[in-house]
């Protein structure tokens, strides 16, 4: 039961952003305020390293629903990485698998946003 | 300042209630104890991490929506709280989410599902969707002497 932590890193022209902890409505702002600070940057290619991440609820998911959303507007995309494998399930039982890219790879997901 | 010393726990036989003030803060200590729960009553784990997020959403609608600023609560005399009980009987896991905020027509609500939400990349509206889909039954209900009570019910299923 880890408080909620973010952090971000640049790899090249994507941002690699940490979560940790639970993601719930106790912490969600956070996560927007800091997404919303790289997209007023213009960064809009967004990998989401779950990796730590031990709980998300409904106002975590609807958030990166929709910052994908509005990444994609601007020819970005928010993808997911290191997803833990209880979390995986949920998640991929509600359908936001199908929405979200997930990668298992650091490399293949920086890399999943080079133009083919 | 929230902290987790105002969380009281009263243990009986069979029975567990919990009252914490209403603030998202406690939701993590509320989630943690519900697993704990779940997990000693038998449930497998990919269950009770369904549990876990049925029971955070009814207590996240109570902080966001029963007590908001702009409502008027029912009970204006009493403390903004959470108030859960939480017993097992007969193979089931029978969880109650109390306030004496503001009424919420919850039966007649019917709000999109999940699939639809994601299918027009929603950012809102998975809550409910995700109580009724992970919980076996989701009722609610309110009267003047007890306040609003949504009640969980999951069956641990044999194997």
């Amino acid at each position: 039961m880890k408080p909620f932590q973010i952090s971000h890193t640049e790899r090249g022209a994507v941002q690699l952003v940490q979560v940790g902890g639970a993601l719930d409505m106790h912490s969600f702002p956070r996560l927007e305020s800091e997404l919303r600070r790289l997209f007023n940057h213009g960064h809009h290619r967004l990998v989401l390293d779950c990796e730590g991440l031990d709980y998300i609820g409904s106002a975590g998911l609807g958030a990166l629903i929709g910052f994908a959303k509005e990444a994609r507007e601007h020819e970005g995309d928010l993808r997911l990485l290191n997803v833990p494998p209880h979390i995986y399930r949920i998640i991929e039982l509600l359908g936001f698998t199908k929405v979200l890219q997930v990668h298992t790879e650091e490399t293949a997901a920086i890399a999943s946003f080079q133009p083919k | 300042m929230p902290t987790p010393e105002q969380i009281r726990i009263n243990k009986t036989t069979g029975k567990l209630t919990i009252q914490t003030p209403c603030d998202g803060f406690y939701l993590r200590h509320i989630r943690a104890i519900m697993s704990d729960l779940a997990r000693q009553v038998g449930f497998p784990e990919h269950e009770i991490t369904m549990i876990q997020m049925a029971v955070d959403e009814a207590c996240a609608n109570v902080v966001e929506h029963a007590y908001a600023s702009d409502k008027q609560w029912c009970w204006q005399h009493r403390q903004p709280e959470i108030r859960m009980t939480i017993r097992t009987e007969s193979g089931r896991l029978v969880i109650e989410v109390n306030d004496h905020g503001q009424r919420f027509d919850f039966t007649s609500y019917r709000p999109a599902d999940v699939a639809a939400n994601l299918d027009e990349m929603k950012p809102g509206g998975y809550g409910i969707p995700i109580m009724r889909r992970f919980m076996d039954e989701v009722q609610y209900s309110s009267n003047d002497h007890t306040g609003n009570t949504l009640r969980l019910v999951k069956y641990l299923k044999k194997s």
